[in-house]
Parts: C-alpha cells; sequence; structure tokens
C-alpha cells in the first residue's frame, strides 16, 4: 500500500527525485556548526505563530469593548485557550529573539558576503517586519500595557520635522489611540503583513536555495574570493548529506526551542504579563512607568537621550540604512571576522551598546 | 553603490545637525510631559485650588483628596460638591449643582447621595438619631474623615476614636462580631489580588465581593449587633461562593502549570534522544 502511494506520487511529481537531490545527495559543509540552524528554527517559529495566532483568531474581537474580554475568555473558558495564548505571546518574543541571532551569527560568519548580499537584505527586511509584527500584535489585547505602550511607539515617529505628525496620525487614525487605531493594528498584524512577510521569507528561501549553503570561515578554504562574473551555486560534494547529519541538528534545535517556550510557559508564566497586562485599557489613566516591548526599548532610550529629536531619529535611520546595506558597503573579502579586528571591536561595541540602552531604557 | 548609500546618509544627517534645537517646544513635551496620546480631563476645581493664589488650607483639600480611596476611584470634586469643572463661569454656579461645604447635620445626606444604602441605615441607628437631635452626635466624617477618605476597614473601629462620645464596650462587640466575616473578606481579596497577578483577571469575583462587601458595611450602619449576628451565616454563605469560584482557578492554575511542564519535558526528551541518536551515527 506504502509502496503504491510511494510510485503513485512519483510518476506524477517526480517524488523519488526530488527527495534524493533535496535531501539525501544534498550536501552540507563539514565544518557547518549549531548556528545554521537558527534561520530554520525562526521559520518553525513563524509556523507557531501562523498556528496559534489562527486559534486566537476564532475568538478575539478587535473592539475597544470586547478586546479585553474576548482575551480574558480566551485565558480561562476557551479549552487550552490559554495554552495558545502563552505560546503566541513567549513565541512572539523567541521569534524575534533568534531572527536576531540568526543576523548575528551570519554576520560574525562573514556569510552576507557576495553572492549573498540579497539574502542578507531580505533577511534584515524580515527581521523588521518581525517586529512591526510584535509591535502591532502588542496593543490587541487592548490591555493597560498594550495601550499605553502603543501611545509612546506611535509617538516616536513624531520626532521627523514635516511629516512626523502625519505618520502617527496615519499610524493611530487620530490624536490619540483609540478604536481606530485597534481596527489598523487588528489589520496590519493579521491580514497586511503576513503575506509580506511570507513574500519576503520565500525570496530569502529561494536565494539560499539558488546560491548554495555558504561554508563557516573558519578551518576552510573560502572559495568565495573568485571573481564573480558567472552564476554558479554553490555545492560540496565533499560535505556530509544534509539528512541525517544536519536535519538532526534541526530537528535537536527544535525541540531545544519549545522546551524554552514550555519552561517560560511553566515557570515564567508572567515574563511577559506584568501588572498592566491584566488590566483593561483606560485612556484617562497613565500607568507610572511606560515603555514599549523589549525590543523597541533601545531605538526608545536612545530617542530620549539624544537632545534632538530629529538627530535622534536620524541616526536610527542611518544605522538601520546600514544595517541593511552592510553587505554592499563591506567589501572587503575577508570573511573571517577573528582576522578583522576593527570591525569586531565596532560590532561588540554596538551590540554592547544595544544591550545597555535596553537595560536602561527599562528603568523608569 | 556604498558612496551612494554613504552619500545618501550624510544627506539625511546633515540637515538633522543643521535643524539640532529647532524644535525646542517638542522637545520639552516629549521629554517631561506625559506622552501625546494621554487624554487629560481638565478640572479647573483642582487647577484653582492648587494654585498658589488660594489659601494654604484650601490647597491642603486638593493634596488630601490625591491620596485618598474616592480619587483611586475617579471621584472627583463635583461628584460630591456639584459644579461643572469644565467650565470657570459654572464652576460653582448653584445652578449647575454646586453645594459647596454641607452643613455639619447635612453631611449623611451629602455622602448618601452615593452611599444610598448606608444612608438609610445610619439615619436608623443610634448614631443618626442623636444626630438628628444634637450636632454633638457623629455624622460620617467623624469615623471617615473628609477629602483624604481611605478604603473603609474594621480598624476604624477603635477605644481611640470611640471613646471621644462614648465608652468602648459597645463597639468592641461589634468589633468581634464583624471580626470573621472582614478577615474573610481580607483573605479572599487578597487571593483575587494572587490571581491577578497569575494573569487571571477575576471580574465577576471581584464584583461579587465588592457587592457582598458594599451590603455587609451596610448593616454595619446601623450599629445593631444582634442583626449582624443573625445575617452573619448569610454572608458566609455568600463567600463561601466566591471562594469555591476562587479555588476552581487555581486547581486550573496547577493543572495548567503541570501540563505545560510536561510538555517542557515531553520536548526536551525528544530532544535528549535526537542528540543520542546523532551522537550514534557519528560513532
Amino acid at each position: 500500500m506504502w509502496k503504491k502511494m510511494k510510485t503513485w506520487l512519483d510518476v506524477r511529481i517526480g517524488l523519488n527525485d526530488f527527495v534524493r537531490t533535496k535531501i539525501v545527495d544534498y550536501r552540507i559543509p563539514k565544518n557547518i556548526n549549531i548556528f545554521y540552524t537558527l534561520g530554520f528554527l525562526a521559520v518553525i517559529a513563524y509556523a507557531v505563530q501562523a498556528f496559534t495566532g489562527i486559534v486566537l483568531l476564532i475568538y478575539y474581537i478587535p473592539h475597544p469593548d470586547h478586546a479585553f474580554k474576548s482575551v480574558q475568555d480566551i485565558m480561562a473558558k476557551v479549552p487550552y485557550g490559554w495554552l495558545f495564548r502563552q505560546m503566541h505571546v513567549v513565541g512572539s518574543n523567541l521569534m524575534i529573539t533568534v531572527a536576531i541571532l540568526h543576523m548575528i551569527t551570519v554576520f560574525l560568519m562573514g556569510n552576507y558576503k557576495r553572492p549573498r548580499e540579497l539574502t542578507w537584505l531580505g533577511g534584515g527586511i524580515s527581521l523588521l517586519l518581525t517586529i512591526i509584527f510584535g509591535f502591532s500584535g502588542y496593543l490587541l489585547p487592548w490591555t493597560q500595557l498594550s495601550y499605553w505602550a502603543t501611545t509612546v511607539v506611535t509617538s516616536m515617529p513624531t520626532a521627523f520635522p514635516v511629516i512626523g505628525d502625519s505618520i502617527a496620525l496615519i499610524l493611530r487614525g487620530g490624536d490619540q489611540v483609540t478604536e481606530v487605531t485597534l481596527s489598523r493594528f487588528f489589520a496590519l498584524h493579521v491580514a497586511i503583513l503576513p503575506p509580506i512577510f511570507l513574500t519576503f521569507m520565500g525570496i530569502h528561501l529561494l536565494l539560499i536555495n539558488r546560491i548554495g549553503i555558504s561554508a563557516t570561515p573558519f578551518g576552510m578554504v573560502d572559495e568565495e574570493k573568485r571573481p564573480l562574473t558567472e552564476y554558479k551555486r554553490k555545492t560540496h560534494p565533499d560535505g556530509y548529506p544534509y539528512y541525517p547529519v544536519f536535519f538532526q541538528k534541526q530537528m535537536y534545535m527544535m525541540m531545544a526551542y519549545f522546551a524554552v517556550m514550555f519552561f517560560i510557559v511553566t515557570f515564567l508564566p508572567n515574563l511577559f504579563f506584568p501588572e498592566e497586562a491584566n488590566l483593561p485599557a483606560d485612556p484617562f489613566k497613565t500607568p507610572p512607568h511606560i515603555r514599549p516591548a523589549w525590543y523597541l526599548l533601545a531605538p526608545y532610550q536612545l530617542l530620549k537621550l539624544i537632545p534632538n529629536k530629529f538627530f535622534g531619529i536620524t541616526i536610527q535611520m542611518i544605522l538601520l540604512t546600514i544595517f541593511l546595506a552592510w553587505p554592499f558597503l563591506d567589501t572587503y573579502q575577508e570573511k573571517n571576522v577573528l582576522k578583522r579586528p576593527i570591525l569586531r571591536g565596532v560590532f561588540i561595541f554596538l551590540l554592547v551598546m544595544w544591550v545597555v540602552l535596553l537595560f536602561w531604557g527599562r528603568n523608569p | 553603490m556604498r558612496y551612494l548609500i554613504l552619500a545618501l546618509a550624510m544627506l539625511f544627517a546633515l540637515p538633522s545637525t543643521g535643524t539640532a534645537g529647532y524644535r525646542e517646544d517638542f522637545e520639552k513635551e516629549f521629554m517631561t510631559k506625559t506622552w501625546a496620546g494621554e487624554q487629560v480631563e481638565e478640572n479647573l476645581c483642582i487647577s484653582c485650588h492648587a494654585s498658589d493664589k488660594m489659601k494654604p488650607e484650601f490647597k491642603e483639600t486638593v493634596d488630601a483628596w490625591k491620596e485618598s480611596w474616592h480619587a483611586q476611584n475617579n471621584i472627583s470634586c463635583e461628584n460630591c460638591h456639584g459644579g461643572d469643572p469644565k467650565d470657570a463661569e459654572f464652576a460653582m454656579s448653584p445652578q449647575h449643582g454646586f453645594v459647596g461645604v454641607p452643613q455639619y447635620k447635612d453631611v449623611p445626606e451629602f455622602c448618601g447621595k452615593c452611599h444610598i444604602g448606608i444612608l438609610s441605615h445610619f439615619l436608623e441607628s443610634g448614631h443618626g438619631k442623636a444626630l438628628k437631635a444634637s450636632r454633638k452626635a457623629p455624622n460620617c466624617v467623624t469615623c471617615h474623615g473628609s477629602h483624604n477618605i481611605q478604603k473603609a476597614s474594621i480598624d476604624i473601629i477603635n477605644e481611640q476614636q470611640c471613646t471621644k462620645c462614648h465608652s468602648y464596650e459597645r463597639a468592641k462587640i461589634m468589633k468581634v462580631a464583624l471580626f470573621l466575616i472582614e478577615k474573610r473578606i481580607a483573605q479572599l481579596e487578597q487571593n483575587l489580588q494572587t490571581l491577578k497577578q497569575e494573569g487571571i483577571y477575576p471580574e465577576a469575583d471581584e464584583k461579587s465581593l465588592f457587592s457582598t462587601q458594599a451590603e455587609f458595611r451596610t448593616l454595619f450602619h446601623t450599629v445593631d449587633v444582634n442583626l449582624i449576628r443573625s445575617r452573619t451565616d448569610e454572608f458566609t454563605s455568600k463567600l463561601d461562593v466566591i471562594d469555591r469560584d476562587i479555588q476552581a482557578t487555581y486547581r486550573d492554575l496547577r493543572f495548567r502549570k503541570n501540563f505545560s511542564a510536561f510538555l517542557m519535558l515531553a520536548f526536551s526528551g525528544m530532544g535528549v534522544i535526537i542528540f543520542l541518536l546523532s551522537t550514534t551515527k557519528r560513532d
């Protein structure tokens, strides 16, 4: 029966050929490490968000009079609703963490270098979209935390002269965060962002497939120093087979991802639910310490520190542009970051600054 | 390409430095005031009473109110004193219901506009009857204070307070009669607070407890020990219902913890198995 089914599929879609070329004969570099699984992990994290998000969507009502109540009902009345919501909330934070770690490791291993400039760009834009996902979803439970965090974040674009107020107005649909903002953010979160994100992720994965997986710069001769005059897919004929060597690594990391997720749900269930997250939004009562979600704390703190707001937002825009366009700016051929002390120093400095600003922004 | 990007970045950066400080007012607002989206309700009573032109004793009322249970529950000046806090012309106009400071004897009716049940019980009580007869008898302010009114508790009944007018003996018997129910209410309040910290919003139980507590305290204002004793069972059973609800929620929370711990262990176990399998293959 099983054999018949396989044959039925093989003669129609070339299943055996697909399995042989993409899984069994597909070779990966010998010095590949566990960090190479982070991209796969980000895809899994997104899938978890999509699945749990669809479950929540069945019960959630995007209206200020019902949003908080519907979320409370999901937590208390819907069978296992609490599990899906916890997975969605914890998963959103883990997804952003995994995406950031993925970008950091790709940077450290120099895998953004030619011919992978577009792959980096696609990944960078996907990371930004992930953050917008988190930011737009933050408002939906309509709690004190989500309401005031959104008020803070939608105030940030007002630092732009001339167009700043208009950006804030478009985001909020008015001067304040209201039911119009909730509708906009809901549409953004469930209908506008997913197809855009899937497109970029698809392009990213297509590019990885077309260009081929790159080796780490540690302990191997980097073949990509050749002049780039014609398309050539990077292959590793002497490498390990994808299945089972790398596949096992991916599965192992996936299990670790879920273990971490359920560790947080079990032992730190309130990590992403401070007191304000359990109170309905009250536009007339400002909580004592309002701040955005952790992934927006660094830009928020930087904006607060720099005396001129336009200058503050300009610096952030420049840093963002440099981040996205880095493969085009860094044309130096050496991939190994250990052999590039200045780049290494600047990177560590920026990373430390980001962490410092993040913790600084947490304080009232 | 990189020169193009650098040039664009420079073009963007230069005007920024050139315009540094051009939005000083915005800067001050951004850094010091509450965020742009806050919807602030204008209250002329507060702004006028808090201003420097006001006598110190009038200024103190605003500070006292800010610390009060009323302020925490968004009960503002006009809710008690009437008037229009949004219109300077009619802020203290009798046409807009302004009553100012009530006469000593009128205080129960003044507070009873909202605390209706308490008013009727108070007027029937010894305290209420005495107030009708004499100005020396206690009114609401005698025990609860005026602007800095705190959340009522059993501690209001104390020797220092009661012996201002009469001996403490009778009040003490009353306090003992109230004690068990009050203690239970405090415990349930604490449990509800814990549930909130656990991410549960127990709105129905909170409302039920609030109404039970309010009803019980209304009863207290009759100052009738026998009445309180006779109705204690009724209040106990009402609190039992709330307690059962809370305990069920706690059980549910324990189940959630166990279930997610099971999932954590299951995924950890699968991770370990995969790791061991991969090690075996390599060997």
